[in-house]
């Protein structure tokens, strides 16, 4: 399996802020309704550079205008914290880097009985059931990045989008 | 316990190369030839580091497979112990030595020799009253998946561990690449991967 180009990671965190904000924290996927919406923290960083230049924090990040602001100013999403539920399932977590790190992963209410063994089953059957919903994002975002629409309606909706026009 | 309880964080790694059919036995070995064993002495900076139990951070004996072997996954952690000085206290504590020696020796400076080994014997004498800072990082192996979560995400603990990793079991690690998403979609994996930069925000990207 080849790498995936660095910048593409950044483009699935704006595509998918983008694209929750439009449909009201609702995305399709796989013919599933899943609920999903940036939470409270957005790291951004100059396409040059590692390090973090812009970190915001708390209620309604998503809809900062300070994110929008960072964004027009030519930094690109470095970290994204995310809230998503399907069926009975609510998860948190922070998705960093061109790999797609995890961190401060929150995992559904699970069942706490059984020994180390049955626990771990469960846990990682529920981490292997949000890969699955998060390999079903990307693979739209992948459709959508690479079809006509991306540079023709996506990209200048996007940029209306961060300058306040939609 | 790693992976049992409370937030995560993780980064998601393919295994590059094949489980040989013994490889329980070859596990068992592996963990055992490599695991965690204290030094009795060590240098400043200097690490250490070794499989432990997921379990207990001092358990280092792996002959129960039962405590690293749960159903399909391997669950371990990787141990670093390193020792570190203050070194304002030891700069102090050798000019300190060094004043002493210059003023039972007549002389208005030491000789570099002379600071070098009243430094080396005050680290010598710290580092052997230090307890070692102690760091243990799990990992969990879903063997015929051939995946790896690794509950750290720094480049340096990844790199460690991903050479701990090739040195006890003979396999190799990938990073994660979202383009593993594409798998039931083959026909986007190219044109995904060819894809140049787009500007969305106000710079050039």
């Amino acid at each position: 399996m080849m790498d995936s180009l660095p910048h593409l990671s950044t483009e699935f965190f704006t595509w998918l802020w983008w694209a929750t904000e439009q449909g009201g924290g609702r995305l399709t996927v796989d013919g599933e309704e899943i609920v999903v919406w940036v939470d409270d923290r957005m790291a951004f960083r100059l396409p040059s550079e590692d390090a973090s230049r812009a970190v915001l924090t708390g209620a309604d990040t998503a809809r900062a205008a300070e994110a929008k602001a960072a964004m027009a100013a030519g930094k690109i999403i470095k970290e994204l914290r995310i809230r998503l539920q399907w069926a009975d399932r609510e998860y948190g977590f922070t998705l960093k880097g061109s790999g797609l790190d995890v961190t401060g992963l929150v995992l559904p209410a699970l069942p706490d009985e059984g020994d180390e063994q049955d626990r771990l089953m469960v846990r990682m059957e529920a981490i292997e059931a949000l890969w699955a919903v998060l390999g079903a994002i990307y693979r739209q975002f992948a459709a959508v990045r690479t079809g006509a629409s991306w540079a023709e309606e996506v990209v200048p909706s996007i940029q209306a989008w961060l300058v306040g026009d939609a | 316990m790693g992976f049992l309880k409370g937030r995560l964080n993780f980064r998601r790694y393919r295994v590059v190369d094949p489980l040989p059919d013994d490889f329980r036995d070859r596990f068992e070995q592996a963990f055992t030839e490599h695991a965690f064993r204290e030094k009795s002495v060590i240098s400043r900076g200097e690490e250490t580091m070794g499989w432990v139990r997921a379990d207990n951070l001092l358990e280092t004996d792996f002959s129960n497979r039962d405590r690293w072997l749960y159903t399909h996954y391997v669950m371990a952690g990787m141990r670093i112990d390193k020792k570190t000085l203050p070194m304002p206290l030891v700069r102090a504590m050798v000019e300190q030595r060094v004043a002493v020696w210059c003023e039972e020796n007549g002389r208005a400076r030491a000789p570099a020799s002379v600071r070098s080994d009243i430094r080396t014997n005050i680290e010598n004498d710290l580092l052997a009253r230090t307890l070692p800072t102690v760091k243990v990082v799990h990992f969990c192996w879903n063997l015929p998946e051939g995946w790896v979560l690794f509950e750290n995400t720094s480049e340096g603990m990844n790199d460690r561990f991903r050479t701990l990793v090739r040195n006890s079991f003979g396999v190799a690690l990938e990073a994660f690449s979202p383009l593993e998403f594409l798998t039931e979609t083959p026909e986007l994996v190219d044109p995904l991967a060819a894809a140049g930069m787009t500007v969305m925000g106000g710079g050039a990207r």
